[in-house]
C-alpha cells in the first residue's frame, strides 16, 4: 500500500495510521529522548508485556490455568546466559533457550490435556518451584545460590542501555505481531473453541489435545524468550527472582491488563513496572498492594483494563457501535465452524 | 529408621490436615483453595502473640486462635469467593491466589520474618524400646487421626450429606430446600479451623515463619492430589505417605531431596494417574 492510498482512506483511519506512526517513531527515538533510567523501565515494560502475551496465548485463548510463567523465564534467562558463555551468539541462544523452554512446556502440558482446570493449576505451580530447585542444584550451569553474571548484547555503534532498548524492543514488536496473528487465523480459533466447549471441539475437527499442546508449547517459548530478555535487564541471576513473587506479578499483568487482549499485557505491565518502582523498598507493601489488585481486578473488572474502551462503549447509549464488543470469547465459534 | 520415620509421621500429620482442609473446601464448594493455609498462617501467628506477648495459658490461646481462625475463613469466603462463585474456575482460583498474597503480605507487616516458637505444654519426650519420641510427635499424630474421623462422621450427619449434594450439582439440591449458604459457611468455617491446627502444630513443634504456610501449602495440595481429591481417607493417608517418604529421602539421599520429592510426585502422580492413588475416576455430565 502506497502512503497515498493510506490517505485516501477514512480520516478514522488516517489518524490512526498517523497515531501508530508517531509510536513507533517516538518508541524507536526513545534512549534519545528519556534519561537511562527510565529506559531501563521501558525495556522492564516491553519484557514483562511479552512474557505476558504468553499468558494471553494460554490462559486467555485457551483457556488453561498455567502458572509456570516464571519457571519458563528462569529456564530462558538461564540457558541464553550459559550458551552465550559458553561462545554462541545471543540471537541464536535465546531462540535455543526458548525451545528448551517449549520442550518444558510441553512436558508439563502432556498431562494438561487430560486434566481438569485446577489439577493444572497445582501441577504448573509444583513445576515452577521444581525449576526453582533445579536452578538452586544445577551449579554448573547456574551458579546455584550465588547466581551467575549475565554478559550484557551490545549492538554495534550503540550502548549499552540502547541496545538493551532496542533488542527489547523488537522481540515485543515480533511476539505482539506473531501473537495477533495467531489471533486471527485458524490456530486462535482452535484454541478458543478448545476453551469454549471443549467437548464439541473434536465434532469441529479440533484435537484439543494437539490445540492445547501447541498452546502450552508457543507460551514457553515466549516465555523462555522473556526470560532471555529478562537477564539483560537483570544482569546477575539468582534462583530467586523466579520465584512465588514473579509468579504474582505475570498474574497481575495478565488480569489487571486483560488476558484476554494483546493490549492486556502491556497496560498490566506499565502498572507493575511503575508499582514496582514505587514500592520497590517496602517489599510486603508490595505484595499487599499486588494482592488487593488481583483481587479488586478479578472481582470487578474481570476481562481487564483492555476491556474498558469496549465496556464504555456498550454503555454509552446512542449510536450504535459498528461492531458489538463481544461479550464473551464464545462468538469466535461460529468462526471456527466454517 | 524408625526416628525418621516417626518423624515423617509427624509432618506427614501436618500434610494430612491441611489436605483435608483443602479437600473439604473442594468437596462442598468446587474451590481449590490456594489460600488455605495461609488461612491458617494467620490464626497461628495470633495464638503464638496470645501466649508470648499477653501472656495467656496455652488452653486459652489455641482455642482463640481457632475460633480467629473460623472467622477468618467464614470471612473471606463471605466477602472474596462467594460474590464470584457464578464466574468460571478461573476466576475462584486466582481469587484464592490474590487472598494468599494479601494474608502473606499481613502476617510480614505486622510479624516480621524473623523465626518464633509456640510454647506448649506438650514439651518433652519419653522413650519406647530405645527410641526417643517427643509428647509433641505423638499430639500431632492424635490430632491428625482425630480430625480424620471427625471428618468421616460429618459426612454421614445430614449437613454433610448435604455439603456432598452441594458438591455434585448446585441446582438440585437448592430445589430440595438446601442452604447453599448454610453449606458453604460451615464448609469454610470447619476448613479454617483444620488449616489452624495444622499450623498450630507445626509452629510448636518446629517454628513458625511467614513461610510455613507456602510449603504447607504445596505440601498438602500434593497429599490431596495423591488421595485423589476427593477422599478423606485417601488424603489422610497421602500426607502420612509423603511426610515418611520425604524424611526417608532426606536421611538416606540427600537434604536437598526431600524438597523436590513433593514436587516430583505431584508431577509424576498428575501425569501418571491423574485421579489420584486413591482416587476414583469421576464421571461429569457435559
Amino acid at each position: 500500500m502506497t502512503p497515498l492510498a493510506l490517505l485516501s482512506g477514512s480520516p478514522r483511519r488516517v489518524a490512526g495510521v498517523a497515531g501508530a506512526v508517531a509510536a513507533a517513531l517516538v518508541l524507536l527515538a526513545l534512549p534519545g529522548l528519556v534519561n537511562p533510567y527510565l529506559l531501563f523501565q521501558a525495556c522492564l515494560v516491553m519484557v514483562t508485556a511479552t512474557a505476558g502475551l504468553g499468558l494471553v496465548l494460554i490462559m486467555g485463548w485457551s483457556g488453561q490455568i498455567a502458572l509456570s510463567q516464571a519457571g519458563f523465564l528462569g529456564v530462558g534467562a538461564y540457558a541464553t546466559t550459559y550458551l552465550v558463555a559458553q561462545g554462541w551468539a545471543w540471537p541464536l541462544a535465546a531462540v535455543t533457550a526458548g525451545l528448551v523452554a517449549a520442550l518444558f512446556g510441553v512436558l508439563i502440558g502432556l498431562p494438561a490435556t487430560r486434566l481438569r482446570g485446577f489439577y493444572l493449576a497445582i501441577a504448573t505451580l509444583a513445576f515452577a518451584e521444581l525449576m526453582i530447585r533445579v536452578f538452586v542444584e544445577a551449579t554448573p550451569v547456574t551458579g546455584g545460590i550465588a547466581g551467575t553474571a549475565v554478559q550484557a548484547v551490545v549492538l554495534p555503534g550503540i550502548d549499552v542501555d540502547g541496545s538493551r532498548w532496542y533488542l527489547c524492543l523488537a522481540v515485543a514488536a515480533v511476539t505482539t505481531a506473531v501473537v495477533m496473528r495467531i489471533g486471527r487465523v485458524g490456530l486462535g480459533r482452535r484454541l478458543r473453541v478448545v476453551r469454549d466447549a471443549e467437548i464439541a471441539a473434536p465434532s469441529l475437527g479440533v484435537s484439543p489435545m494437539r490445540t492445547k499442546l501447541l498452546a502450552f508449547a508457543l507460551s514457553a517459548f515466549i516465555g523462555g524468550i522473556a526470560g532471555a530478555l529478562y537477564a539483560q535487564c537483570l544482569s546477575y541471576l539468582t534462583p530467586e527472582i523466579f520465584d512465588m513473587g514473579l509468579l504474582i506479578e505475570f498474574l497481575v499483568i495478565a488480569f489487571l491488563g486483560g488476558v484476554g487482549y494483546v493490549a492486556g499485557p502491556f497496560l498490566g505491565a506499565v502498572v507493575v513496572v511503575v508499582l514496582r518502582d514505587l514500592l520497590q523498598d517496602l517489599g510486603s507493601w508490595q505484595r499487599l498492594v499486588y494482592g488487593l489488585i488481583l483481587a479488586l481486578a478479578i472481582a470487578f473488572l474481570p476481562r481487564g483494563l483492555a476491556s474498558l474502551p469496549a465496556r464504555l462503549r456498550a454503555r454509552r447509549p446512542a449510536p450504535p457501535a459498528p461492531e458489538p464488543p463481544p461479550v464473551s470469547g464464545q462468538a469466535d465459534l461460529t468462526g471456527a465452524a466454517r | 529408621m524408625w526416628q525418621q520415620i516417626i518423624s515423617g509421621l509427624q509432618a506427614g500429620s501436618w500434610y494430612s490436615l491441611m489436605a483435608l482442609a483443602m479437600v473439604l473446601v473442594l468437596k462442598a464448594t468446587d474451590v481449590p483453595n490456594f489460600a488455605m493455609a495461609e488461612l491458617g498462617l494467620f490464626p497461628a501467628f495470633c495464638t503464638w502473640a496470645l501466649i508470648d506477648g499477653a501472656h495467656l495459658s496455652w488452653w486459652l490461646a489455641v482455642p482463640i486462635g481457632l475460633l480467629i481462625g473460623v472467622a477468618l475463613s467464614v470471612v473471606v469466603e463471605r466477602t472474596a469467593i462467594r460474590p464470584i462463585l457464578a464466574e468460571n474456575h478461573f476466576a475462584t482460583v486466582l481469587m484464592t491466589i490474590a487472598v494468599f498474597v494479601v494474608i502473606n503480605a499481613v502476617v510480614q507487616l505486622v510479624w516480621g520474618s524473623e523465626p518464633r516458637k509456640i510454647d506448649s505444654p506438650f514439651a518433652g519426650s519419653f522413650t519406647v524400646a530405645g527410641q526417643v519420641v517427643a509428647y509433641e510427635q505423638l499430639l500431632s499424630i492424635a490430632a491428625g487421626l482425630a480430625v480424620m474421623a471427625g471428618l468421616i462422621l460429618f459426612f454421614r450427619t445430614p449437613l454433610g450429606v448435604r455439603m456432598q449434594a452441594i458438591a455434585e450439582d448446585r441446582v438440585t439440591p437448592r430445589l430440595l430446600g438446601v442452604s447453599v449458604t448454610t453449606v458453604f459457611r460451615t464448609s469454610w468455617a470447619l476448613a479454617g479451623a483444620i488449616a489452624t491446627i495444622a499450623l498450630l502444630l507445626q509452629g510448636q513443634a518446629s517454628l513458625l515463619t511467614d513461610q510455613n504456610g507456602s510449603g504447607l501449602l504445596i505440601k498438602g495440595f500434593v497429599a490431596a492430589t495423591l488421595g485423589g481429591f476427593s477422599s478423606i481417607t485417601g488424603a489422610f493417608v497421602g500426607g502420612l505417605a509423603l511426610g515418611v517418604a520425604e524424611n526417608l529421602a532426606g536421611a538416606y539421599i540427600s537434604t536437598s531431596s526431600k524438597t523436590a520429592i513433593a514436587l516430583l510426585a505431584i508431577v509424576v502422580v498428575l501425569s501418571i494417574k491423574p485421579q489420584g492413588l486413591f482416587g476414583r475416576h469421576q464421571v461429569r455430565e457435559v
